[in-house]
């Protein structure tokens, strides 16, 4: 047991730090935002694409925005007060507040595993090999690898085969979109009042601006060792980081616009893998499943170790998780239960690519409840001193979380009535 | 719960602690659980509600409560602890119906149990672990109401998330003493003295890993009310990169304090990576010597034998006598464990050979040290011999250090075993990490 024990404490903080020496060269900012682009983000963008062609892309404009201003706030959170989101909210609030927040981040983190996993199955169908051999198979692989150690290696495996997705831009060229097109609708503001349109941007904003995002945007500045004097290029780093990973959503809306746009409803990922065409031609396939599998074990793995690890941090056992049997059993059961779930829920039957998007939906209902909480710690000046919200960002990020915040409200309204109706 | 790493401390005559009293511990009054309770008149009347409560001097063991917040209309006030009647699990009595109603200022020592401590982080000595306090229990048993411990039982979490009737009951789980807490960062003057008394209690190898542990401002309001000695001692186990962070953020009087305590190699290890232009700061804030040493040390590539070895040497010459020399390792005392042996050296500096310790004990007490030279010659390596070539050494000597000279055999310095193993391992931190943990 102690073999395991002390691995796991030792191990869930150098995993919350390990990407950024994986990838040494860049910022915990570009790393962080760059997270949103797993099997959910992948999917979704290309759901967007194949629904409603370059329709969505003004909206990604103000996503884009919105991010920069959260990321930017989260960073700033970390490398003032030098803690973790988690534990600040602990501090900062009433026990009440900290606990529904903590349970928020939960539910939305529960939702990512899910999606990983519809990720990977779906990834394993494109190779053709069963959910259902995939899945399960994928759930106690990442269990051991986790457990037992080689972690390490297996994560450099994963982000190297993530990288696939760097082709998107290019194919978003050589696919010759309607430029004319492309530019106007990022351009120009629209919006569809349809109620599946409205859903989809919900979702392509949870999908965007994760909770899991600024939790790990806040927990790699503070494991940098980064100082309010450091805020310069931490701000640098998380508003580029932002920018490099909407170009890239954006960049898989319109490769995928350009090859499937307007054909509906995106049913299948060989469908979504149709966008690589114009770079891989009859390999697209396979390259799509490829970077698809990676960037989905990755989040597999990261996802419920974070999760784990922000939750013994609101209980404040993260220090000492692996001194006492019991603490590590409640960590180690924590991980294995999402994990469980969330290979369960991905083999129950029904289309993956729905199941995925929902869950990014349930992610964009959460989004704005994390959001509230970031934006009263950034403007609070008992925690943040000088580094505290100046009266332009903060209304300006007041806007982008009550936007966020009043369209999901009013498209889960809108769901619910629906579904009464 | 089993803490072995316990049976490695040095047993410590402890003195009695309060949560162990019975009748203390059946009597304890939850803080979280007298949060939003009434205030009541010496009448009966309901004026107001616990907002929070206060203590003064959280240096000493038990602190006693000194007032409370109280939210009286629109306001906080402050309700000093002479106007208390009674305090009890669900309700405060006041003993005089006046109030003073100016909204509630902090000033200086005074620490707001619910603000301040509560759901914060705290150092256990005891246990020597970074907890974070579910609540805190009071205790007026004896006396003053005085704060006597901190719970970090999970399920006292789900006590104060409940419905309120079960809020007030003290639910003792995991209680640890407040006399074996050390506060962190709080608002108010903390004592140093009990600080470092207690943090004495700590080997350095654990006190570094529990300043890995708490998060950035409690770590440097740790370090900085630690004596230097105390201080140098746990830099010198920490983490390289966590290390590099707090000597950046000291300020460099204080820095240079902590590294005039530590050994020679280990300061320059230190502040190796330190930038140049603060390095130089603080190596000229540094005693003379110990300044020439180290900048002497900064000035070899750190995987070459010039960069691992220590400076702490003993030279003595052919003529002196055992004797004289023996008289002499006494002042050595602090660098105990980086003396492996006694250098013999000729009139120009040359080794004619390493004397090891035990040598020099069954050695004649009046006998000239150069009859002691002679076989097993000592394995010695160029200042600028690389890891490998210092490994290989190393193996080839039977004992625990070799020695380093100049080119032209004048001794600079001795490498250890242990240094060529920290060398080798540098991924794997300090072994304190899991000493005692298995």
């Amino acid at each position: 047991m102690n073999f395991s024990a002390s691995h796991l404490r030792a191990g869930v903080r150098r995993q919350l730090r390990r990407p950024l020496a994986v990838v040494a060269v860049l910022g915990p900012g570009l790393i962080a935002a760059n997270a949103g682009n797993d099997a959910g983000g992948i999917l979704s963008y290309a759901s967007a694409g194949a629904q409603y062609a370059y329709r969505t892309l003004f909206i990604m404009v103000l996503v884009t925005i919105a991010l920069v201003v959260v990321q930017e706030m989260s960073a700033r959170i970390g490398a003032t007060t030098g803690n973790g989101l988690v534990s600040l909210i602990r501090e900062q609030f009433s026990l009440r507040v900290a606990t529904f927040s903590v349970v928020c981040l939960l539910v939305a983190n529960l939702g990512l595993v899910v999606s990983e996993f519809a990720g990977i199955g779906a990834a394993m169908e494109l190779l053709g090999v069963s959910r259902y051999i995939a899945v399960p198979t994928a759930a106690i692989a990442i269990w051991a690898v986790v457990i037992f150690g080689s972690y390490r290696y297996a994560e450099r495996v994963f982000i190297l085969l993530s990288l696939v997705f760097l082709a998107y831009p290019i194919s978003a060229i050589l696919g010759h979109p309607h430029w004319g097109t492309v530019a106007s609708n990022t351009a120009l503001p629209h919006l569809l009042a349809s109620r599946s349109f409205l859903f989809l941007v919900v979702a392509l904003i949870g999908t965007t601006i994760t909770p899991y995002m600024q939790l790990y945007q806040t927990a790699a500045v503070v494991e940098r060792g980064a100082r309010p004097s450091d805020l310069r290029n931490i701000r640098i780093d998380s508003i580029t980081g932002s920018i490099f990973a909407n170009v890239i959503s954006m960049a898989i809306i319109i490769a995928t616009a350009a090859t499937i746009g307007g054909t509906g409803v995106l049913r299948s990922a060989a469908q979504a893998a149709q966008a690589l065409e114009p770079v891989a031609g009859s390999a697209a396939k396979t390259l799509f499943a490829i970077g698809l599998l990676g960037a989905s074990l990755l989040a597999a793995a990261v996802v419920p170790l974070a999760t784990s690890y922000a939750l013994a941090e609101a209980i404040g056992v993260e220090r000492s998780v692996s001194r006492t049997f019991r603490d590590a059993k409640a960590f180690l059961g924590l991980f294995t239960v999402q994990l469980v779930i969330g290979a369960a829920i991905a083999l129950a039957p029904g289309n993956l690519i729905d199941l995925l998007i929902n869950m990014q939906f349930l992610n964009g209902l959460i989004s704005p409840v994390l959001l509230t909480f970031i934006l009263i710690l950034a403007n609070r000046r008992t925690l943040m001193g000088d580094n505290v919200n100046g009266k332009k960002f903060r209304a300006l990020a007041t806007i982008c979380t009550v936007a966020v915040a009043a369209l999901a409200a009013f498209v889960a309204l809108q769901s619910i009535v629906s579904a009464l109706s | 719960m089993a803490r072995p790493s316990k049976l490695l401390y040095p047993v410590r005559a402890r003195t009695a602690r309060v949560t162990h009293n019975r009748r203390v511990r059946e009597q304890l009054v939850s803080v979280a659980g007298l949060i939003g309770r009434p205030v009541l008149l010496p009448d009966g009347r309901d004026v107001g509600r616990v907002v929070d409560i206060i203590v003064r001097g959280t240096d000493r063991s038990y602190p006693a409560v000194s007032g409370l917040v109280a939210r009286v209309g629109r306001r906080r006030v402050f309700v000093p602890v002479a106007h208390i009647e009674q305090l009890t699990r669900t309700q405060v009595t006041l003993s005089s119906p006046q109030l003073d109603v100016r909204d509630y200022q902090r000033r200086d020592g005074e620490v707001l149990l619910m603000g301040d401590v509560v759901d914060h982080q705290l150092v256990d000595i005891d246990g020597v672990q970074v907890v974070r306090a579910s609540d805190l229990y009071l205790s007026g048993v004896a006396g003053p109401v005085r704060l006597v411990g901190v719970e970090v039982g999970v399920g006292t979490l789900l006590r104060r998330l409940g419905p309120a009737r079960f809020r007030t009951r003290a639910t003792p789980e995991r209680v640890i003493d407040w006399a074996d807490i050390e506060p962190l960062g709080h608002h108010g003057a903390v004592q140093i003295d009990r600080r470092n008394r207690e943090l004495r209690r700590l080997r350095p190898g654990d006190l570094a890993d529990l300043l890995e542990q708490v998060g950035r401002p409690q770590r440097d309001h740790l370090v900085g009310a630690l004596d230097a000695d105390l201080a140098a001692d746990a830099l010198e186990e920490m983490d390289e990169q966590q290390r590099d962070e707090v000597i950046r953020n000291l300020d460099p009087q204080r820095a240079a304090t902590i590294i005039a305590e530590m050994e020679p190699d280990e300061a320059a290890e230190t502040l190796r990576e330190v930038d140049d232009e603060r390095r130089d700061v603080i190596v000229d804030q540094l005693p003379a010597a110990a300044g020439a040493a180290i900048r002497t040390l900064l000035g070899y590539s750190r995987d070459t034998a010039g960069g691992i070895m220590t400076t702490v040497v003993i030279f003595a010459t052919e003529t002196e006598t055992v004797a004289e020399v023996a008289a002499r390792l006494p002042q050595y005392g602090d660098h105990r464990s980086d003396i492996d042996g006694v250098l013999i050296v000729d009139a120009d500096g040359r080794l004619l050979d390493d004397v090891s310790l035990f040598e020099l004990l069954v050695a004649e007490r009046d006998a000239a040290m150069g009859s002691l030279v002679g076989p097993p010659w000592p394995i010695v390596v160029e200042v600028d011999a690389t890891l490998d070539e210092i490994v290989d050494a190393t193996l080839s000597n039977r004992r625990g250090s070799i020695v380093v000279a100049d080119g032209q055999g004048r001794p600079l310095g001795r490498i250890l075993a242990d240094d060529v193993l920290d060398a080798l391992a540098p991924g794997r931190g300090r072994l304190h990490r899991d000493v005692g943990e298995q």
